[in-house]
């Protein structure tokens, strides 16, 4: 054909050939190789012989009772201590607790009732208590530094300007702090940077400085004025640079803020209404928590091993707390309040009968809330500290029939979540309005006063591997983001793996996904946003409510520990 | 011997030069986008969704052409390649929307070196009817 060109046909068919060869083994070898569909995080696999699905009943977390109320407040007590219960089928599993449970117990709020939850540190380790969800003072947010020592924890070295003694407590002048003592602290924030000291014994966190840190010992009040909307909340530890391993061990419960509009509109109640945070986990050859801790005394050095950097994934899914559980049901309507506490792990969640009908997923509320309109789903996403209100109906299931709860993404015994068993006909007077909420701000984009853009990527920290954003690792003592509070500003989030991006103190809406509409699972008001592997996600939001400094995060905990947090400034 | 050789392509294979390097100059914007987005930059996404509208399009406008060469200059060629290059681009613009990462990656480097090739193949030699070269 080339004949003139010193190309025979030979050669050509010849050239060709070995191109398509290349372009056919790379796309086979990318098919094999790569996670379809895509996942962020490596699997630990228990050491422990794994109980069958489905036997272990569902537990619901205890609700809290207040210890007093004064002033139109409610006060709560919670005790952060070690526990070992029983998670698998005779297995002893060490824990860390709120008030001696896994999941903590939950506490209901009434909106605009402010509730003081006082947290006593019995931890070996420092604490900080976050309420994810919350519209709370920056005083009470669980700033990653604002750290709760336990007895015997070293004092912190103070900040040379302070020109004090390390134990003198210092008056702050802040809200949050009830009768423990406070102080300025300046050596917090470490990602594993350089030691800056050689103190004997237990040397916690060196590095970044952090000198608006307000410390306290053994104890602090957290008040939650809760002027929000009603939705389900959740806590959980915060600690700078130890998130992860400190939630894995079981330092997260629930917070449900109530209204009287909400409670009128007749959805599924009472008994039919079950809170389930799903979150997976591990377990070692002695029943303890596996995790993949650089420093399994979480002390000092930060950080998980080479393979789990990307996020710890658990082969073992507990629903509140029960690997695998299974709940009777009636034949009715249930409203289900679906927490993903899962450090990493992403959910496709659908339920699916005996004869593999897929029942439908009634959206009616997202993080922060009712909805406006119910969306129906077959298949529901949920990203770490996602929640979605979702009510199913058991009423066409046979009686005595087992529904699944199953995840589209896992793959074995991930697969499987948990089980209703269908167990009685009943009587059901509820509903599912066909309006659901009126109030939900619908901020357009002529009303931003800035666009932001933000990366959420791999990248190098201080020597290491670490997760940006804007190509900065988390540094306490910088301000990344100053917004005006009554600010209108819209947000565009481009990721590089899964990164489910959460702000504190403001809940936002979805306005676009990839450049096109949002997805029917991003109605209502968000707090977190899941971005899937090259998406990048518009939304706005009105930075009102308090001003303060706040965090903006990626919540895979294992993320956040390793850098992808920055501060949002309200000013 | 070179221009004399360049003197003899005819109009139709000037035509596919111009769409082969339309082609070619288009699809290398791509990666720059995609660059461009994964930095942070959200605009770049709606320059590579631009930029992968223009690419398909040159695509189904060059398949054309090597229609119109295969049938005046009795050349087949470019139309196969041509195809097969279509075919990819129209896989690689919905892995793209889908956010399938895994093809779309390793298919649109593929794409952009089957362009280039036929890139360096339309323009190292005279494009004319096989039977006047055969002659």
């Amino acid at each position: 054909m080339r004949d003139g060109q010193g190309m025979t046909r030979r050669r050509v068919l010849g050239i060709g050939g070995a191109l398509g060869l290349m372009a056919a083994t790379g796309l086979t070898s990318a098919a094999a190789l790569a996670r379809r569909p895509a996942a962020t995080g490596a699997e630990l696999r228990s050491a422990v012989p794994l109980p069958p699905p489905f036997q272990v009943p569902l537990p619901i977390p205890a609700v809290l009772k207040p210890v007093g109320a004064s002033g139109g407040a409610d006060r709560y007590e919670i005790i952060q201590r070690e526990v070992s219960a029983e998670i698998l089928p005779g297995v002893r599993t060490p824990l860390w607790t709120y008030n001696g449970t896994f999941p903590g117990p939950t506490i209901e709020s009434r909106r605009g009732r402010p509730t003081t939850v006082s947290h006593r540190n019995e931890l070996p380790v420092p604490t900080v208590v976050h309420l994810h969800g919350g519209r709370t003072p920056a005083a009470s947010d669980g700033y990653p530094t604002d750290l709760v020592l336990p007895a015997g924890w070293p004092e912190p070295p103070q900040p040379a300007h302070t020109g004090t003694g390390a134990s003198q407590p210092h008056a702050m002048g802040h809200g949050g702090m009830g009768d423990s003592r406070a102080m300025p602290h300046g050596g917090h924030g470490g990602h594993g940077g350089p030691v800056a000291g050689a103190e004997p014994g237990p040397t916690p966190m060196h590095g970044m400085n952090d000198p608006r840190a307000v410390v306290s010992r053994l104890t602090r009040d957290y008040t939650f004025p809760l002027d929000q909307r009603p939705t389900l909340l959740w806590y959980h530890d915060h600690r700078m640079d130890f998130t992860a391993p400190a939630i894995w061990r079981g330092l997260a419960g629930l917070h449900i803020v109530r209204d009287d509009a909400e409670d009128a509109l007749g959805l599924p109640a009472g008994p039919r209404e079950l809170p389930l945070m799903i979150a997976d986990r591990a377990f070692a050859a002695d029943g303890s928590l596996a995790y993949p801790s650089l420093d399994p005394t979480l002390r000092q050095r930060p950080g998980v091993r080479e393979p789990y950097l990307a996020g710890v994934l658990g082969d073992v899914i507990l629903v509140n707390g029960a690997p695998w559980p299974v709940h009777e049901v009636d034949a009715a309507r249930y409203r289900l309040r679906v927490l993903n506490a899962s450090n990493a792990r992403h959910y496709e969640l659908e339920a699916v009968t005996d004869d593999g009908r897929r029942l439908d997923l009634v959206q009616i509320g997202a993080d922060q809330g009712l909805l406006a309109a119910p969306v129906t789903h077959r298949l529901l996403p949920i990203a770490p500290a996602e929640r979605y209100d979702v009510v199913v109906d058991f009423s066409g299931v046979p009686i005595g029939s087992l529904v699944k709860v199953v995840n589209r993404l896992g793959s074995g015994r991930t697969r499987d979540v948990m089980a209703f068993r269908v167990a009685r006909k009943a009587a059901d007077d509820s509903r599912i309005p066909g309006a659901l909420s009126t109030d939900l701000p619908d901020w357009r984009r002529s009303e931003a006063v800035r666009v932001r853009e933000f990366a959420f990527r791999a990248g190098q920290m201080h020597a290491g591997h670490g997760w940006l954003i804007g190509g900065l690792p988390f540094d306490p003592a910088r301000t990344d983001v100053t917004a005006r509070l009554g600010d209108v500003e819209v947000w565009r989030l481009v990721a590089d793996v899964h990164h489910p991006v959460h702000l504190h103190l403001v809940g936002f809406r979805v306005l676009s996904r990839s450049g096109r509409p949002p997805l029917p699972h991003d109605a209502g008001l968000k707090d977190t946003v899941s971005l899937r592997p090259g998406e990048g996600v518009e939304i706005i939001t009105r930075f009102d409510g308090y001003r303060g400094r706040y965090l903006f995060h990626c919540h895979n905990a294992e993320h956040e520990d390793m850098g992808m947090m920055a501060n949002l400034e309200i000013v | 011997m070179l221009t004399v050789a360049e003197s003899r392509t005819t109009p139709t294979g000037w035509t596919l030069r111009a769409v082969v390097s339309a082609h070619a100059a288009a699809i290398a914007g791509q990666p720059v986008f995609a660059g461009v987005y994964l930095s942070g930059d959200f605009d770049g996404l709606s320059l590579h969704a631009a930029g992968a509208n223009v690419v398909t399009s040159i695509g189904y406008l060059q398949l054309i052409v090597a229609i119109a060469v295969w049938a005046r200059l009795r050349q087949a060629w470019p139309f196969l390649a041509t195809a097969a290059v279509v075919a990819a681009e129209t896989v690689q613009y919905f892995a793209g929307l889908d956010g399938t990462l895994w093809l779309h990656l390793p298919l649109g480097v593929m794409t952009i070196v089957a362009v280039v090739v036929q890139f360096i193949d339309v323009w190292r030699r005279p494009l004319l009817r096989e039977e006047a070269r055969n002659a």
